[in-house]
Parts: C-alpha cells; sequence; structure tokens
C-alpha cells in the first residue's frame, strides 16, 4: 500500500461526504446515529491533530491509511444504505418453524 | 438504551473490541489451569466467557439495531458464536453493512455453506461465515430459501463468493440472480442432480464404465452387488434433551415410542 500523502486532506474530504450522504437518512435511524457519531469523533481528532503518528494512534485503528480505507468504505455504505433504506421495519418474517433446531 | 449504546460505541470506535482482543491471554491461562488438573476440577471443559458473550450480544442487538428491515433474530451459541438471522432480501445490504460500517469490518467471507432440511418450508439454509481481522472475530448470517427462489448473489461485495455461490448451486441446486458465471464446479460435466440434497442417494443414479465396443465411457443406471440394507441406529439414550417438546414420546431400544407416563392427579389416586 502506497504512503498517503495528504491523509488529512483525504480524511477531511471523505468525512465531510460521509456526513452529507448520512443526512440524506432519517433523524431517528439508529445507524445514522451511531455512524455520525463515530464520523464526528474521528473528524474532531483529524482536525485537532496535526502529526500523523500520533493521529494514528488516537484512533486507535492501524495506520492511517487502513483509515483511509475505511473511510471510503463507509462513504460507499452510507450512500447505498439511502436506496436499500434499511431503517424500515422488517420486510418479510420467517415462515413457522424455519428457525427451529433440531 | 439505544442512545447509550451509541454512546458506548463511537466513543472510541471500538471500545466494545478491545476487550475482546485484551481477554485472549486470561483465556489461555485459565484454560491452562484448568487442564493441569491440580485441584481434581473438570480438566476438558472450556471455561465458560461471559465477557466475551456478553460482548457479542450488544455487537449483535447493534446489527439488529441498524438493520430493522432484514434481521430477523441474532442469537449467541454456546460456543460464543455469533449468529444473524436475516430475510432472503437483505443478503446484499447485511453483508455489505457487516463489510463497510466501521464498528464491523468484516473484511474476509471466509466461505458460504449450505444446509438442507427436506422437512422444512424453505429447505436450503444459507450461512454466509465472515471474519473480521481488525476485530479478531467472526460472525454468521443465515438466510433461507427453496429450490425455486433465487437468492441475490453477493459477488458485487465478495469477489470470494464466486466460486463459493457455484458450489452451492452445483451441490444443491440454489439459484443465484445476477451472478457473473454460475455454472457446474464439482461435478462431472454431463452430471444430472445436484449431490448433497438429501434426497439424492448415496450410490448416486448412473455409474460409468469402459466401453470396448464403443471404445469409450458410457453411463448406465448403477447396479450394487448387494442390495442397499438400511439400519434402524436409534440410540438408547435420548438425543437433544434439552429440546425435549412436551407431547413428544421418548423411545425404548427397539424404537418402539412410549406414551409419555400420565400426570398423577392426587384426586384419582385417592379414588
Amino acid at each position: 500500500m502506497a504512503v498517503a500523502k495528504d491523509p488529512h486532506l483525504a480524511l477531511r474530504v471523505l468525512y465531510t461526504k460521509t456526513l452529507a450522504a448520512l443526512e440524506k437518512l432519517p433523524k431517528d435511524a439508529a445507524y445514522r446515529q451511531h455512524t455520525e457519531g463515530i464520523i464526528n469523533d474521528r473528524f474532531d481528532l483529524v482536525k485537532t491533530v496535526p502529526n500523523v503518528a500520533e493521529l494514528e494512534q488516537k484512533i486507535n485503528c492501524g495506520q492511517i491509511e487502513q483509515v483511509i480505507i475505511q473511510a471510503e468504505a463507509e462513504l460507499s455504505l452510507a450512500r447505498k444504505m439511502a436506496d436499500w433504506k434499511a431503517w424500515e421495519p422488517l420486510v418479510s418474517e420467517a415462515p413457522e418453524g424455519q428457525w427451529k433446531w433440531p | 438504551m439505544a442512545a447509550s449504546l451509541g454512546r458506548l460505541l463511537h466513543s472510541s470506535g471500538n471500545l466494545l473490541r478491545n476487550g475482546a482482543r485484551l481477554k485472549c491471554q486470561p483465556l489461555h491461562t485459565a484454560a491452562r489451569a484448568l487442564c493441569s488438573n491440580t485441584s481434581g476440577g473438570l480438566t476438558t471443559i472450556r471455561p465458560k466467557d461471559e465477557v466475551m458473550k456478553n460482548q457479542l450480544t450488544v455487537f449483535g442487538e447493534y446489527v439488529a439495531e441498524c438493520l430493522p428491515k432484514y434481521v430477523q433474530t441474532v442469537q449467541v451459541t454456546a460456543q460464543n458464536e455469533l449468529e444473524v438471522l436475516i430475510a432472503p432480501e437483505g443478503v446484499v445490504p447485511v453483508l455489505s453493512f457487516l463489510k463497510d460500517h466501521h464498528n464491523a469490518q468484516f473484511g474476509s467471507l471466509a466461505d458460504i455453506a449450505c444446509v438442507d432440511i427436506p422437512t422444512k418450508p424453505y429447505r436450503f439454509e444459507l450461512v454466509y461465515i465472515l471474519m473480521s481481522l481488525t476485530y479478531n472475530s467472526r460472525i454468521r448470517v443465515r438466510t433461507y430459501t427453496d429450490e425455486i427462489t433465487p437468492v441475490e448473489s453477493c459477488y458485487s461485495v465478495f469477489k470470494a463468493a464466486d466460486w463459493y455461490e457455484r458450489e452451492a448451486w452445483d451441490m444443491y441446486g440454489v439459484y443465484f440472480s445476477n451472478h457473473p458465471d454460475l455454472r457446474r464446479i464439482l461435478t462431472d460435466y454431463g452430471f444430472e442432480g445436484h449431490p448433497f440434497r438429501k434426497d439424492f442417494p448415496l450410490s448416486g443414479y448412473v455409474e460409468i464404465r469402459y466401453d470396448n465396443e464403443l471404445k469409450r465411457i458410457v453411463q448406465e443406471p448403477v447396479e450394487l452387488a448387494q442390495e442397499f440394507r438400511k439400519f434402524d441406529i436409534s440410540s438408547t439414550w435420548e438425543t437433544f434433551p434439552a429440546h425435549r417438546q412436551g407431547s413428544k414420546p421418548l423411545m425404548d431400544t427397539q424404537g418402539r415410542g412410549h406414551e409419555a407416563p400420565p400426570e398423577e392427579t392426587p384426586a384419582e389416586e385417592k379414588k
């Protein structure tokens, strides 16, 4: 994996885009609330900590390049969640006895 | 509860899982202490890890909370394995969530297994086993389908699903829609049938031999030297005592059923 040239900028861009994508979900959706919390915490760290090594330590989730990959994944997920509308109630119940074991 | 859970989980992003990683060391020492049998304790019983179980339950509830449209149940087995039971419409959303979300990050699809239980309404049960390398944990996602209902292929989420789904199609006949290349992978080229189904016989239907006159391999219906013998192997002990149903009769050694002992009512006794 190539070393990221400007991780702070990359993370700033990704996090703003993700937060914009999350705005499209309803306010009471659990996914939106949890994800906004995570993104905001990391965003605050990115804004306050200029040193990359120290930022990696504080985020505590591997190398900064890995953090960038995670942010990209979360962005694509947030966009897809708006299409799937996963906050709605259960779409179909399992038929009687389907999950019975043995 | 949801709000507090959210605060707990996103305060550091992986507060939930840090404990899981740290717990590995004490578990080894506890197991070793038990195995040494100094005080005559049980040697081969795995110690119950309540902390791990609690963490898994919390994470399971988190997943159910984030995806209420597809998750039907969440359970944690006795061996501390998390299972998420979902509706078949939600295969791609749930797997994408588990792969991409910060708190999940299950980036590796270990296997897609299929279970054939002919008595159930949807006879095939699909099991996706995911692994998280960042958090060192596994999760199982289970759905159901029958012979004719297609399931959305998760090739767009996990490229490894390509061959796993081909195997499920070949062995069971589970059809995956939007699969790039769904064809047989393990059976012979002209093979008919789906071998792992419960109604497919162990010997198969055809056998092959080299025919000298035709100078090629021919397929003929299988002929066994001895006719198939079915043994009634019923155990003398009751299997699954934890899942006993109230009205189910118990068996004796010959496989004959007994009726459940009649409930004694004191009034009738005295008569």
